[in-house]
């Protein structure tokens, strides 16, 4: 169904017309070409490459603080970089490192993923998948990707059910909140059924990962937006299950330096390409961090310490870190 | 134009409900009929769908028409629906494009699966015309597209026996279920919203039953009989959908299908539900349409009128979403959206039905 080659056909084309803001980032190849880099420790660098490497490697230390003087989480490529404690909270993920002991493939339900994962974003599953895999190595990583139409707080909670109970995953990544965000839903009702969805999720042994909803400035000043992305944080927070905070990540992301919203969500205003990737990224990120959760605990961002930045960023890897 | 009847009244009454339901979050869903019970308006109307089929195709006094007429009338319907759901979704997508740059919001373009369409608009333009592409509450029309497209096959074999008609489309519902076999969406992963494999049970239903009850006084007595039944089912189901009680899915022996209450296939729970409906409000109509007059009236329109006036629905919630989400909404924002939307559904009933009507030479609407 993919067609990987139209994709790319298709990418390449709508790249031409994104590309400014993201060659901004002085890259000198298409970003099409790039490797949807992930990790940058050195080690683990090798088996990755198929893409070409080069570039993310080590950034210029310069550039790895943050205002706050946090550093940058150097792991991540550099237009995609943010401090560790704007971009996650960590926590246990058993099903994943129980799926890695016995050394069978972890599945994974990408749930909601931006424009449905049709046509170009059909990448971001792809880039999820690879991202993931050079990260864990030696483990094979099969996602499903699915798009969830309509509110969780009606009918798109029952419909999750539906779809884990189809693809019986080790762990779900759940992009939420956005639908409930237009369709104005009453937060406590969103609130009150995300839980039960992450509850039921949870009580049969599934690793879950939310991620809450895109930032965009022109909601940036909406009460109700925010307290839907805080919503998604308590959630997160009360039934212990990691967090990629996509909308902190990507308020940063578009505060830092000159290039504005149209960063991430390009010049043909909508989450392109880049974007896709960052987010391929983060959610990686936030995963293979939370799989180094020492077992009975549950650390926050920041109470963790994120990679630093360069070599020492060669945080063991969960399995096969030595390679 | 018919006067007022109780399929047109009904169907009616589940396009007011599918208007409102598709405004999610508005104050006046809690208060639809969908909300009390496993199944919703859209059993209905495609249920009603296949009785009208079932009438549409036979003359007063019974006598089916000729076999190419048949197939000819159902195929000329095929392409108006295929038409509509078109048109529909072009407007709706101008109209998220259109919203997203005047309220400089790029958040609407994902609005209901729309994002694919902008972010990949070469592979999405084809499944957009092979209908495999669906907006989230634009997928009824594509469903019925393909019911219809099937209806002549399962029309001319009830001619032969009714039975048989219903034991296939029976026997395809159950293998979908077993086999959780559906039409793919394409580009992107997944399937089929309505899937129609299974929903087109219902269809069949219709058209099978309008056949069985218009010619047999048994059925027609052991229906009125069965109101009891009927009412019990409706009462359960009130008390499942208040109570959200529900089979877990992850829980329930394999196929799983058969036992979850699952839209897209259809499952049984659903179905049996619907029979429940049907028995339960079988007389309602009569009882009620005399003391409701105008009301009686509006919804008839409505029904009469069923694609011009789903279509409209269609955009006049995307409409009110818009609204909701710019003003936040609130009681009176709902009234106001809810109750133009309303006054708009009637006016596009009036307006067909006066089109339908040749104007007088002398007018100036004529060419």
């Amino acid at each position: 169904m993919a067609l990987p080659k139209a994709t790319a056909l298709v990418l390449g084309l709508t790249l031409g017309l994104v590309a400014p803001s993201a060659r901004a980032q002085a890259t000198p190849q298409s970003p099409a070409t790039q490797a949807p880099a992930m990790p940058a420790a050195p080690a683990m660098q090798a088996p990755a490459m198929q893409a070409p490497p080069a570039m993310v490697v080590s950034p210029p230390r310069s550039t790895a603080t943050a205002e706050g003087g946090e550093a940058l989480d150097a792991t991540l490529s550099p237009e995609c970089r943010v401090p560790g404690s704007r971009l996650y909270t960590l926590n246990r993920l058993d099903a994943v490192k129980a799926a890695l002991k016995e050394k069978r493939p972890v599945r994974v339900l990408a749930i909601g993923a931006p424009a449905a994962s049709a046509g170009a974003s059909t990448s971001y599953p792809v880039k999820l998948e690879s991202a993931l895999e050079r990260s864990i190595p030696n483990v094979d990583v099969e996602i499903e990707s699915r798009g969830l139409s309509g509110e969780v707080a009606s009918g798109a909670a029952e419909r999750l059910r539906t779809m884990v109970a189809e693809s019986e995953p080790d762990l779900v990544i759940w992009q939420v909140g956005t639908h409930d965000a237009l369709a104005r839903v009453d937060v406590g009702d969103f609130a009150n059924a995300l839980r039960e969805a992450v509850q039921w999720v949870k009580s049969h042994e599934i690793d879950i990962v939310l991620v809450d909803p895109l930032y965009t400035a022109s909601l940036a000043e909406d009460a109700y937006y925010t307290s839907i992305v805080k919503a998604v944080k308590d959630v997160a927070a009360s039934e212990g299950v990691p967090l990629v905070q996509r909308y902190e990540a990507m308020r940063y992301l578009a505060g830092s330096g000159d290039k504005g919203e149209g960063h991430l969500l390009g010049k043909q205003f909508r989450l392109n390409d880049l974007g896709l990737r960052c987010m391929a990224e983060h959610v990686t990120r936030a995963i293979s961090l939370s799989l180094l959760q020492p077992d009975l605990a549950t650390v926050t961002g920041t109470a963790v310490t994120p990679p630093k930045d360069g070599p020492r960023a060669a945080a063991p890897g969960p399995a096969g870190s030595g390679q | 134009m018919r006067d007022p009847n109780a399929i047109d009244f009904w169907r009616g009454l589940a396009l007011v409900t599918i208007f409102i339901n598709h405004i999610p979050g508005n104050t006046f869903e809690r208060y639809t009929y969908s909300q009390y019970g496993i199944s919703d308006a859209a059993e209905l109307f495609v249920f009603l769908a296949g009785w009208s089929i079932g009438i549409a195709t036979h003359g007063k006094d019974g006598t089916p028409e000729p076999a190419l007429t048949s197939v000819l009338r159902l195929l000329s319907r095929t392409v108006e629906v295929y038409r509509a759901q078109i048109t529909t979704m072009a407007l709706a997508l101008a109209m998220i494009a259109g919203t997203a740059l005047a309220l400089d919001n790029p958040l609407i373009l994902e609005w209901h699966n729309a994002g694919g369409f902008f972010a990949d608009p070469i592979q999405t333009m084809v499944g957009f015309v092979l209908l495999t592409h669906q907006l989230g509450f634009f997928n009824i029309l594509p469903l019925y597209v393909v019911l219809i497209g099937v209806a002549p096959a399962f029309v001319l074999l009830a001619r032969r026996s009714r039975a048989l008609a219903l034991a296939l489309s029976v026997a395809v519902y159950g293998a979908s279920l077993v086999f959780e076999w559906n039409l793919p969406a394409w580009p992107g992963e997944g399937d089929w919203f309505f899937n129609p494999l299974c929903w087109q049970l219902l269809l069949v239903l219709g058209i099978v039953m309008q056949g069985w009850h218009r010619e047999h006084a048994w059925l027609r007595l052991w229906t009125a009989r069965l109101v009891p039944l009927g009412v019990v089912i409706v009462a359960a189901g009130i008390v499942l959908s208040v109570w959200e009680i529900r089979p877990d899915p992850l829980l329930v022996p394999d196929p799983r299908l058969l036992f979850t209450f699952d839209k897209t296939y259809l499952s049984p729970a659903r179905l049996v539900h619907f029979v429940g409906v049907l028995l339960a409000f079988q007389a309602v109509y009569r009882l009620v349409a005399p003391r409701i007059g105008p009301v009686a009236r509006y919804l008839a329109g409505l029904g009469r009128n069923s694609l011009a006036v789903f279509s409209i629905g269609s955009l006049l919630s995307l409409g009110a979403q818009f609204v909701r989400f710019q003003t936040g909404g609130g009681v009176f924002v709902d009234c106001v959206v809810v109750g133009s939307g309303l006054i708009a559904l009637g006016v596009t009933a009036w307006f067909v039905e006066w089109r339908s009507r040749r104007p007088r030479p002398s007018s100036s609407a004529s060419r």
